[in-house]
């Protein structure tokens, strides 16, 4: 029995001596961002513009002698992961790539960090070459300036030059027409899969939420106020019936289209016309990806009677310093070197980096209009004139509820009236 | 080695020591029974890895090629397969993926093989104990998160695969726990007596007695939450920063990011995690279902 | 029965105290286990379920039952619980009857390689979000390959919206569901058939009991305590059923397959509303385990018969 016992005592220690040592060595063998010191900076950057993360970490690490870590979140993830590390003190990131609406939230959250003097008096950052519609919305919040544009996106509408030949339509003008002319294509030509326009309605907020905001921007003779867009006019009901109008013509189903079915679709040559960001000038010229190689156009959105030649800021990107950054030189460094005309120049000319421009220099630059002569003329127009989504704390919250409420209209359980109308019901609570 | 049969209830039971489980009769199945049952397995067989081909073909389709009518690529396009590897470090995260889930799977054992015992056999706790830990399971993670966060990073498991397979094999010891009762208990208590009377005590009994009568149940089990813990994503998302601890799932939702999706290459990637985990399994399940249905009278 | 519990008890009665303390030991580590990741989180979530608190600022305010109030009239809730408990029960029993009847017809294929039956594993292994990626795909209204199957057998037909229509949208994540399952269902009910004794099938052969009666005899009342418990850990599992939903369909139509875990994710990473999130939770563990209780009732019943 003695014996027993022992050999059993003996186990359980040694169990416990094999645990506690899984959690030392997986204690030991975590996280560098402990090892932060001096010459390591954390960057956090989205996704899509994974490309230009590579080129900026590499670029940067040649100009100064640092250790540059880029960490890449799904585009979706990124407030979660910034406000998660915010919250528990985790401070992992020293620099964040961050979605523009959510600048008020992140700003309330304690995880960027109040750049306004350094941006005021620091000349190289020549914050007057920024667009100013883009540089507003973007990084300002109560006042102060939170960050730096990176890539300024807004939606402009691509069509099949082929299809439209086919079906004898011209590039719409107005939202009515854009109707018509998806009703024609799609007409005549859905029993071979071709139709006239893909309306991008899937729940996400890039889809849904673009091809709203792309009306309501083109639609009103106001700015969309970046607080508190203006639900509450007739103009905001005339918006979301014109997707609802379209949306019988468009590639079924819209509220399954998201950007990345719609495109391929397009590229394809299946789709008549498209509201689509403008990176997409790149990729339909690319024989790998495109059928429709020169065989596309681009125009600005159409309007409605009282709008004016503009768009919506659909997605778009900016970066920040976390206010727990261990060295904050090197972190405004680094936002002032991805920022900057010459980085922005360089992106948005190499295929593949996500960038778009954020400055009149590089948006009216000679080599943007090289390598991508429609678009870039488009953009001139449409980009200065481009209107904003909210950028209020509420607004990550906001802008879901808008998203579904037009999702339930478009599947037919809400009028477009109703949809705007509970939309700008359950906003106001939000407000503070 | 000896039979003993006990009647109870309305069916017959036998009880059968290892060893000397005989084969099952032969002609137990008519021509008629086994055809049809080979129907089945196929007809399983083709729902099962239709979606595995079009995986498959879509790994090898172009990106014009992706939402064609075409169900086989127009074209080969092996340079998705390149391309998947070479922009992302597919086999870094499948070395953390099969790092966590292994991990998770010896963690999640070595707590529920002795918490199943002493339920099971030493009648400790109440007759709820077994639920009680299952709904540790039940929750989804959401809000878990928060507080786990904090409590992960303060004990510095943050992205480190060995923190997260850790974390994972504590979340699944209640799946294991729940899996491993049936076992336990498809053992008579008979050979708990028979191991007490050679004078074994309840941990002897368990390690030297019962563990080899269950070696097939912790298999199943393990491979179980093997596959659990290997295609978890929420978790491995939020306690992972960087590509030197982030798992496939992950990494296969990062390549989502863009504007242009490339299904084929996501395709590719995900065709590299599925396989060596295929290849794993083929030699695992050698040795479980073969071991078993070998069974010959010693 | 009594006679050997009388014996048993003899036997066991002097070590009993002991055993009862190193049962208790071995139960520690289990309880550590579930303290962590399941008490700790649960406190935590009962308190933010009562609070106004954010993602990014936690416990501003105390708001009682505020957050449940409002979850119970904000129309998405209660529905998406509805839509939960009709998922999990749904997709746990076709994964069950397809990994049963797949585990009962296994035998005939034991002496002809364990390609063909790995290959059975194939949709669990694998990742979820992979497999969505693929499901929605091959559903796609245009270019998918159902749809595509369906053109080629009337051309210029309407698409058929797998995904963007109900009910079909909840049909065809319920089915997605049951398809990477099946297998996981089968593996264990194989495990399972591997542990009844062989001596009741000859003994019924030589009774002359043909093969269905085998089974509704012998074999299912056997195996319905194993049955029950895959059931059961699969009912759990489907209740938290999440990438799917999240890739194939986002919820939607509309919010038509919005089931509860999705709903409490919007909550929490999309609203970053972690109080109402955390009201979610608790009002959803609520429902899992009435759900939960009276099915592991019934399999502890059938445990009982079996033995």
């Amino acid at each position: 029995m003695t014996v027993q016992r022992s050999r059993s005592s003996y186990r359980v220690v040694a169990a416990s001596a094999v645990t506690a040592g899984i959690i030392v060595v997986a204690g030991c063998s975590g996280t560098p961002a402990e090892d932060e010191g001096a010459g390591t900076l954390s960057v956090l950057i989205a996704a899509p513009q994974e490309g230009a993360g590579k080129i900026l970490e590499e670029e940067f690490e040649k100009a100064h002698d640092v250790e540059v870590e880029v960490e890449v979140v799904p585009y979706d993830q990124i407030q979660s992961k910034v406000t998660l590390d915010v919250q528990s003190g985790t401070s992992a990131y020293d620099v964040i790539q961050y979605w523009y609406p959510t600048v008020g939230a992140l700003a309330e959250a304690g995880a960027l960090a109040d750049i306004t003097d350094w941006v005021a008096g620091d000349e190289d950052i020549d914050q007057a070459d920024f667009i100013d519609a883009v540089y507003q919305p973007y990084t300002q919040y109560d006042g102060k300036t939170y960050g730096l544009p990176i890539d300024g996106d807004t939606h402009v509408l691509f069509y099949n030059t082929e299809i439209f030949e086919r079906n004898g339509v011209e590039p719409p003008a107005t939202w009515d027409e854009y109707v018509d002319v998806a009703r024609t294509i799609t007409e005549n030509e859905s029993g071979d899969g071709v139709y006239g326009t893909a309306l991008l309605g899937s729940k996400s907020a890039f889809n849904i939420g673009s091809s709203f905001f792309n009306r309501l921007a083109t639609m009103s003779s106001d700015p969309i106020d970046s607080a508190m867009p203006q639900l509450d006019s007739d103009v905001a009901v005339e918006a979301a019936q014109a997707m609802l109008d379209v949306s019988e013509y468009a590639l079924p189903s819209p509220l399954e289209i998201g950007f990345e079915q719609a495109l391929p679709q397009f590229l394809a040559g299946k789709v008549g016309m498209m509201e689509f960001w403008t990176d997409l000038g790149v990729f339909a010229q690319d024989p790998e990806q495109s059928q429709i190689v020169d065989g596309w156009g681009v125009v600005p959105l159409p309007l409605g009677p009282e709008g004016s030649v503009s768009g919506a800021l659909n997605a778009g990107w900016a970066m920040g310093i976390s206010p727990n950054a261990a060295d904050e030189d090197l972190a405004k460094q680094f936002v002032a070197f991805a920022s900057s005309a010459d980085t922005n120049e360089m992106l948005i000319t190499t295929t593949g980096s996500g960038i778009d421009p954020t400055r009149t220099s590089t948006l009216e630059s000679e080599d943007y209009a090289e390598l991508v002569p429609e678009v870039a003329e488009v953009n001139e127009q449409v980009l200065p004139n481009a209107q904003s989504w909210p950028t209020s704390p509420a607004a990550p919250e906001m802008i879901q509820v808008l998203g579904d409420n037009l999702a339930l209209m478009l599947q037919g359980n809400l009028s477009a009236e109703e949809a705007v109308s509970d939309t700008w019901d359950t906003w106001q609570p939000l407000a503070e | 080695m000896s039979i003993r049969t006990a009647v109870s209830g309305d069916a017959t039971r036998a009880v059968v020591l290892p060893g000397s489980r005989p084969r099952r009769a032969p002609g137990s199945s008519s021509r008629a029974i086994s055809s049809l049952k080979w129907v089945v397995l196929v007809v399983a067989i083709l729902l099962a890895i239709t979606p595995i081909l079009y995986l498959i073909a879509t790994s090898f389709k172009s990106p014009d090629d992706i939402l064609s009518t075409r169900i086989l690529p127009a074209r080969f396009a092996v340079e998705n397969w390149a391309s998947a590897m070479a922009n992302w470090p597919i086999f870094t995260y499948l070395g953390n993926s099969l790092l966590v889930a292994g991990v998770a799977v010896v963690v999640a054992l070595v707590i529920a093989v002795p918490a199943n015992y002493a339920i099971a056999r030493l009648r400790v706790g109440g007759g709820q104990t077994l639920l009680l830990i299952v709904s540790a399971y039940i929750a989804p993670p959401v809000v878990a998160i928060v507080p786990l966060f904090l409590l992960v990073r303060t004990a510095g498991l943050m992205n480190s695969p060995f923190g997260l397979g850790l974390v994972e094999g504590l979340m699944l010891t209640p799946v294991a726990v729940w899996l491993l009762d049936g076992f336990f208990r498809s053992i008579p208590g008979e050979i708990d007596e028979a191991a007490q009377l050679d004078g074994c005590g309840p941990v002897r009994t368990l390690v030297s007695v019962l563990l080899p009568l269950i070696t097939p149940g912790l298999a199943a089990v393990g491979i179980i939450v093997f596959i659990l813990v290997y295609n978890d994503f929420l978790i491995p998302l939020l306690l992972t920063q960087t590509g030197s601890a982030q798992t496939l799932p992950v990494g296969i939702a990062l390549m989502q990011g863009g504007r242009e999706v490339m299904f084929g290459q996501m395709a590719a990637a995900s065709l590299t995690g599925i396989i060596p985990v295929y290849l794993l399994a083929l030699f695992a399940q050698r040795w479980l279902i073969g071991g078993l249905t070998q069974g010959s009278v010693k | 029965m009594s006679t050997v519990a009388t014996r048993t008890r003899q036997v066991v009665r002097r070590p009993a105290r002991r055993a009862a303390w190193t049962g208790r030991a071995m139960l520690v580590p289990a309880v550590f286990a579930v303290v962590v990741i399941a008490v700790y989180p649960l406190v935590f979530s009962v308190a933010a379920s009562l609070s106004d608190s954010s993602l990014g600022q936690q416990f501003t305010d105390w708001v009682g039952g505020a957050n449940y109030a409002a979850l119970f009239t904000d129309g998405v809730t209660l529905p998406s619980l509805v839509r939960s408990v009709v998922f999990a029960l749904a997709s746990a029993i076709l994964a069950l009857v397809g990994g049963s009847v797949v585990a009962l017809c296994l035998d005939v294929s034991v002496r002809s390689g364990r390609v063909l039956r790995v290959l059975l594993l194939l949709p669990l292994m694998t990742p979820p979000v992979m497999a969505a990626v693929v499901w929605r795909l091959m559903l796609a209204p245009t270019g998918g390959l159902f749809n595509n199957v369906i053109q080629t057998i009337s051309p210029g037909a309407e698409p058929f919206l797998f995904l963007g229509s109900s009910p079909a949208a909840m049909i065809s994540v319920i089915a997605v569901d049951a398809w990477q399952w099946a297998p996981f269902c089968a593996l264990l009910v194989f495990a399972a058939l591997q542990t009844l004794p062989s001596e009741v099938y000859e003994a019924a052969q030589v009774d002359g009991a043909g093969t269905l009666q085998v089974f509704r005899r012998i074999t299912f009342p056997l195996l319905l305590p194993s049955l029950l418990t895959a059931l059961l850990l699969k009912v759990v599992l489907s209740f938290k059923v999440f990438d799917l939903v999240f890739v194939m369909t986002g919820g939607g139509p509309g919010f038509d397959t919005t089931v509860s875990s999705y709903d409490i994710y919007r909550s929490g990473f999309q609203s970053f509303d972690i109080g109402m999130a955390a009201a979610q939770t608790i009002v959803f563990l609520v429902l899992v385990t009435i759900v939960i209780v009276p099915l592991n009732a019934v399999r502890q019943r059938a445990q009982k018969g079996a033995s």
